[in-house]
């Protein structure tokens, strides 16, 4: 178990790094710089100062080998389109997305669950055709289109929710706990029901498939034959087995959330790392692109491993 | 026993996202908080490296130059500027020198007095190579900066030119030495201390939240009185979501309205529209080299009958109506309508769609069969256009430019980039034509820029390579002349022969149309910073909501 876990360990730093460096290359080969913006004011020499300032003006390798070691001491550079350490951007906006990702992730694997479980119990009843057209809707649905759709719908038609940000920029620093908690929430609920939206359709359809197969199992069979009630039957005995496939998309979905996120923020201007990561690449932000992938990448792979971490302790079988 | 588990990891996120948002209590005089929608967040709020206008809208509130200039945007000599740091000036006999007598009750937001070797330390910091300002160039004229006295700074130029006075009060705010000053300028760029400015303004900082807010306050012991509002707040938006704020009442203000999206303001009772005419102009540029051999003239637009038939093949005015409705404002030729030499009765080549395609077969452009692209010696008449993806406006235009040209036998290839990706292409001659928005400066000398053949190079904004010495000749003698009315005159001969070059097709002045709460009351708004007069916009007591009833009291930083 150790030895495995060690491996997982070291395969997810190779696959950091690999990440890593690919997004270094990429954004530095794509056309423009930090300082290539338009301004009619700006001399290329004053370019070209900031350019030598920066390094930027150093071969790649050069650059690549700086930053690991600066990355390395813990400094992932500076970010020109937020004028504040890398470090410091993170740090503000890291928490805004785990936060939004967090809830949807939560959200949706409870409503995927109970939907698809629904839908393997009743199987081909109305509830679990109309379920699952609805559903393939949404999961068919591009994010960013779903989140503009929820903007006009719940803020502008029927403007009964807020149109973004995470707080009321001028009243929440004036309300009490639970007003500002409220307020917070507010602001949460679109973008966090957009991504739920969005992902539990999947669940779903993994939970109602994995249900289906374990409910003609003879144990089902033999706890229906011993008289225990068939909800017992099916939200204790059956779900109990079926969990385990949802371990493994749980794995999955993070880099989906993440991805969406990065939409769904830009929408909502949801300043987490999603949206500074959508500006940083319009703006070749270099270091704060670079640094957004690597918490970014960090995060899947931690999800991975903890999906892994999971499987191993509930499923003996993965364990040998 | 997960669930409280989530309900804690919930608890701890949400407390994390509220670390640095301490609660304060409302109290305080009202005056009304101005909640302001912005594009994105500020690049800086260090007055000498600001370059784009988030930054420099708010550091306008915060700072003050020495003089203002009115709503005349009258450049030459000093008529056209008011007092405001510096209370008064006196001129040289021989105008090489202006000294400028600070406001004695001037103090910084900290309180310490404004001195003159302030201003002599902002103009080494405008100027000093190291820190590298964005406006370093525009201040080339000016010599050096002396003090006479604790409250006397003496600019000295190195010659005597017409928009001298404006050279000093119109780029250069003034920043405080005691603040800045212990900071290195090559390192002042990434100080913390940049992020906490200290100015002269009628509003004071209070906090940036990057990327999320950043918040003014009326400063009510400023020398020029207090802003009328308590409190300005910018946040930064998507376009979809600022639409929304300014149309349900969330935000008080929108700059750039969607120009298709015009009709909902109209119909609001919430928010109403302002349009504001600005100091920028966009036209299809022509490279007059070939981007494939930069010393070799372009193999299409280096002939000016081509370029006069292209221009008149399209239809400006339709294309006007199409893209703004009836918001839009007819390009006239090298200039903004708004500035003070602009000349809007100078003819440009009409709408003759059979005139162009005389044109073009006189020029040897012919087409081998109805319905095919013209050619010339085997080669086609066909280019591409960059059109930068950030801009609705001109995606819209390159379409209709496409589709015009398309009729009289010319095939365009729209190529859309992102802004970043667009700018060096422009600044390399690397294109054939390009919709370019060129926002120029109230002096003549953003015209040269543009159009000289000075403005050719990396020093300049003339990706054309357009040149005419006539040209040439007049711009120098608008610019060097003293007498408004001789200048004024030499400006629009030099216009009347850029138009007749056709380097571009002049499409439309840029023209804004401004969202704004209707419980607002503005003041005048200026065509080259909306924002200008923005401590003198003011909200009724009876119209005033939740929000503009917090006060002043708390929110001291």
């Amino acid at each position: 178990m150790r030895r495995q876990l060690a491996a997982r360990l070291v395969q997810s730093l190779v696959v950091v790094f690999i990440v890593t460096t690919i997004s270094f290359i990429v954004i530095r080969l794509a056309p423009g710089d930090p300082f290539s913006y338009e301004s009619s004011r700006i001399t290329p020499e004053v370019r070209a100062h900031w350019r030598a300032q920066f390094g930027y003006d150093r071969p790649i390798p050069e650059q690549f080998v700086r930053y690991v070691v600066s990355a390395a001491h813990g400094q992932f550079g500076y970010s020109f389109s937020m004028h504040e350490p890398v470090s410091t951007a993170l740090a503000q906006s890291v928490p805004r997305t785990l936060l939004l990702t967090g809830v949807s992730l939560g959200l949706s694997f409870l409503l995927g669950l109970v939907i698809g479980v629904t839908q393997a119990a009743r199987r081909g009843s109305w509830f679990d055709r109309a379920s699952g057209a609805v559903l393939l809707l949404f999961y068919s649905l591009p994010d960013f289109w779903l989140a503009l759709m929820a903007l006009l719908g719940f803020a502008y038609w029927w403007p009964v929710l807020p149109a973004g940000g995470i707080v009321d920029p001028v009243l929440h620093e004036y309300m009490s706990g639970g007003a500002a908690a409220v307020d917070r929430l507010r602001h949460l609920i679109l973008p966090a029901l957009t991504l739920t939206l969005l992902t539990a359709a999947a669940v779903a359809r993994y939970q109602r498939t994995a249900m289906l197969e374990i409910l003609p199992s003879d144990y089902i069979r033999t706890a229906r034959a011993k008289g225990v009630p068939e909800r017992q039957v099916i939200w204790r005995h059956a779900l109990r087995t079926a969990l385990t496939p949802l371990i493994t998309l749980l794995g999955l979905t993070l880099p989906v959330l993440l991805g969406g996120a990065l939409f769904v923020e830009k929408v909502f201007s949801w300043p987490g790392m999603g949206m500074i990561a959508a500006d940083a690449i319009g703006s070749r932000d270099y270091d704060l692109v670079t640094a957004t992938v690597i918490v970014g990448s960090l995060l899947v792979v931690a999800g991975n491993l903890l999906a892994d971490l999971l499987q191993m302790a509930v499923d003996p079988r993965v364990r040998e | 026993m997960r669930f409280p588990i989530l309900l804690l990891g919930s608890a701890v996120l949400l407390s994390a996202c509220t670390s640095n948002e301490t609660a304060r209590t409302s109290a305080g005089p009202d005056g009304g908080t101005l909640v302001i929608d912005v594009p994105g967040d500020a690049g800086t709020l260090f007055p000498p490296l600001v370059s784009e206008e988030v930054g420099r809208m708010i550091t306008d509130q915060l700072f003050d130059r020495l003089a203002e200039i009115d709503s005349s945007l009258d450049v030459i000599g000093d008529k056209g500027f008011a007092p405001r740091l510096a209370k008064s000036w006196t001129w040289a006999p021989d105008s090489m020198s202006i000294a400028f007598s600070i406001d004695p009750k001037a103090r910084w937001h900290d309180g310490k007095p404004v001195t003159a070797a302030d201003v002599r330390y902002t103009f080494h910091a405008f100027t000093d190579p190291k820190l590298s300002s964005p406006s370093m160039t525009l201040l080339s004229n000016i010599d050096s900066v002396s003090t006479r006295d604790s409250l006397t700074a003496v600019f000295w130029f190195k010659k005597h030119t017409p928009t001298e006075f404006y050279d000093v009060a119109y780029q250069l705010v003034i920043i405080p030495e005691h603040v800045y000053g212990a900071v290195p300028f090559d390192k002042l760029a990434t100080s913390d201390i940049v992020r906490h400015p200290v100015g002269t303004g009628r509003f004071r900082f209070v906090r940036w939240d990057a990327g999320s807010r950043i918040e003014l306050i009326s400063d009510t012991a400023n020398y020029r009185g207090r802003a009328k509002v308590d409190r300005v707040i910018y946040t930064p938006a998507s376009p979809a979501t600022e639409m929304t704020q300014v149309l349900t009442g969330d935000a008080d203000f929108m700059e750039a309205f969607p120009s298709d999206q015009v009709a909902k303001l109209d119909s609001s009772s919430v928010a109403r529209p302002i349009v504001m005419p600005l100091l920028a102009y966009t036209y299809m540029a022509m490279n007059m080299r070939d981007p494939a051999a930069k010393g070799r003239p372009h193999p299409i637009f280096s002939d000016v009958r081509v370029r006069r038939a292209l221009s008149m093949a399209v239809d400006r005015v339709g294309m006007l109506h199409n893209v703004f409705g009836n918001n839009g404002s007819l390009g006239h030729g090298p200039f903004a309508a708004t500035l003070a030499f602009a000349d809007t009765t100078l003819p440009v080549p009409p709408y003759d769609t059979a005139a162009a395609a005389a044109l073009l077969d006189s020029a040897g452009w012919r087409r081998p069969a109805a319905g095919l692209v013209r050619q010339k010696n085997g080669r086609p008449l066909r280019f591409t256009l960059l059109v930068p993806s950030s801009s609705l406006p001109r995606r819209r235009y390159a379409v209709l430019i496409q589709e015009q040209l398309r009729r009289i036998g010319a095939q365009v290839d729209i190529d859309e980039l992102d802004p970043q990706t667009l700018n060096p292409r422009m600044v390399n001659g690397n294109f054939d034509a390009v919709l370019n928005l060129f926002g120029t400066d109230p002096a003549v000398g953003g015209t040269e820029q543009a159009w000289a053949t000075s403005g050719i190079g990396p020093m300049g904004q003339n990706h054309t390579h357009y040149s005419n010495p006539v040209v040439d000749a007049l711009l120098d003698s608008a610019s060097g002349s003293f007498d408004p009315a001789k200048s004024n005159a030499y400006a629009r001969r030099a216009f009347a022969t850029i138009i007749a070059d056709a380097p571009a097709i002049w499409l439309y002045d840029w023209t804004n149309v401004n969202a704004i709460n209707r419980r607002i009351t503005t003041a005048t708004m200026r065509a080259d910073e909306w924002w200008a007069n923005l401590a003198d916009w003011s909200i009724p007591a009876d119209k005033r909501i939740a929000r503009d009833r917090i006060g002043l009291a708390a929110a001291a930083p």
